[in-house]
């Protein structure tokens, strides 16, 4: 059967189309950590900064031994982060000040790794 | 018998255009995500991590995944068009094997049993992206990797001097041989290859009216020969239709929904 040449892009931009549309069914955090116990509240949150899976274990690591905080997971390529935390405990500014805290490096400066875009 | 000029070459080029620039947006930081998210190869670097751990490997993700099924999907029906009508690596391969006009009257083209084994070699560039991906659970080969240095502009990842002379090796060999990574080196390629040859949309020669002139070879950015098959079922074949444009007899060379 003959077909007419501009079926070709049709068919290419349904295909990335498709692709992108189906992304939903194999999403799976960078990483996913339990803290602790309790939580009951969650944040999600924008993190510039979060690039990678390096950067994932780095990011969960700041919140190791935090009250309150009783799991994250992250999501590296869409850059966020969803916090399950106890609103009794610690506060959503909270949890934002301990990302945006300055980290020391080895070079003895500190800097600033993480910022929280926005929050939902 | 001299048909008219087909647009079809001009629609190609606007639609790798507007993936190029789209890219080249992303990897400007403009977007909401990386350019690399999209590139299909990644989806096929996550697939041992998900087996595994269902995680996805360093910055890959679901989107990796589910833009390689894409494309399977289509290179099930339309053999290796997303190579022909949207990759921007391939884009610029074919930007680069025009220049390559510049230096040649004719440019070089590795013929018969010279080429069919150097095509192999991307399978084996395919097998050590897959081995040390799988092994190191990073993507250490993306220092080797034209679409993330050409990209990213040799970002966290690329190795220095060393990556500068893989990219500069690519780029002599683009102006030598027409599309030489695409041909030589591409895992992507190597990934698409056994869906390709089932794909049903292929370039159908009539042996009636072919006056086997040869210029659809001439033309074909992967040195394919239409002119000496019915069909084309040839895994490198990225239905271009630069063969089709060059035919001068019309009819003679035919997109075709065909086993």
């Amino acid at each position: 059967m003959r077909i007419p040449h501009y079926i070709l892009p049709i068919l290419v931009v349904v295909a990335l189309f498709g692709g992108y549309v189906l992304r939903t069914s194999f999403t799976q955090p960078t990483t996913s950590v339990a803290l602790g116990s309790g939580g009951g509240a969650t944040l999600t949150c924008t993190v510039d900064g979060l690039k990678c899976k390096g950067t994932a274990n780095f990011f969960t690591g700041l919140y190791e031994g935090t009250p309150g905080v009783s799991g994250i997971e992250t999501f590296a390529t869409e850059h966020r982060a969803i916090f399950t935390y106890d609103p009794k405990v610690i506060s959503p500014d909270n949890i934002r000040a301990i990302m945006e805290a300055p980290i020391p490096f080895q070079d003895g400066t500190r800097q600033q790794v993480f910022t929280c875009l926005s929050t939902q | 018998m001299k048909k008219r000029r087909h647009p079809t070459r001009w629609l190609r080029y606007s639609l790798l255009t507007i993936f190029l620039a789209l890219t080249t947006y992303l990897a400007l930081g403009f977007g909401k995500r990386s350019f690399e998210s999209f590139c299909p190869f990644g989806g096929m670097e996550s697939l041992w991590g998900l087996f595994r751990v269902g995680e996805f490997s360093c910055t890959l993700g679901p989107l990796n995944l589910s833009i390689l099924i894409g494309v399977l999907v289509l290179a099930l029906i339309a053999k290796k068009a997303f190579c022909g009508w949207a990759c921007p690596i391939g884009f610029l391969g074919e930007l680069g094997a025009r220049l390559t006009g510049l230096f040649w009257r004719r440019p070089p083209q590795p013929a018969g049993e010279t080429d069919r084994s150097w095509r192999l070699v991307r399978y084996v560039v395919l097998v050590l992206s897959l081995y040390f991906t799988y092994k190191m659970g990073e993507l250490i080969l993306r220092g080797y990797d034209p679409f993330f240095l050409i990209f990213s502009g040799f970002g966290h990842g690329s190795l220095g001097i060393a990556s500068w002379i893989v990219l500069a090796i690519l780029i002599i060999g683009a102006l030598i041989i027409p599309m030489f990574f695409c041909r030589y080196l591409c895992p992507l390629g190597a990934t698409f290859d056994p869906f390709s040859r089932l794909g049903l949309i292929k370039i159908v020669r009539n042996e009636n009216t072919c006056t086997s002139c040869n210029l659809c070879q001439k033309r074909c950015p992967q040195n394919l020969a239409p002119q000496a098959v019915v069909k084309l079922r040839h895994h490198d074949c990225t239905l271009c239709l630069e063969c089709i444009d060059a035919c001068p007899v019309e009819g003679a060379l035919e997109l075709k929904v065909t086993l």
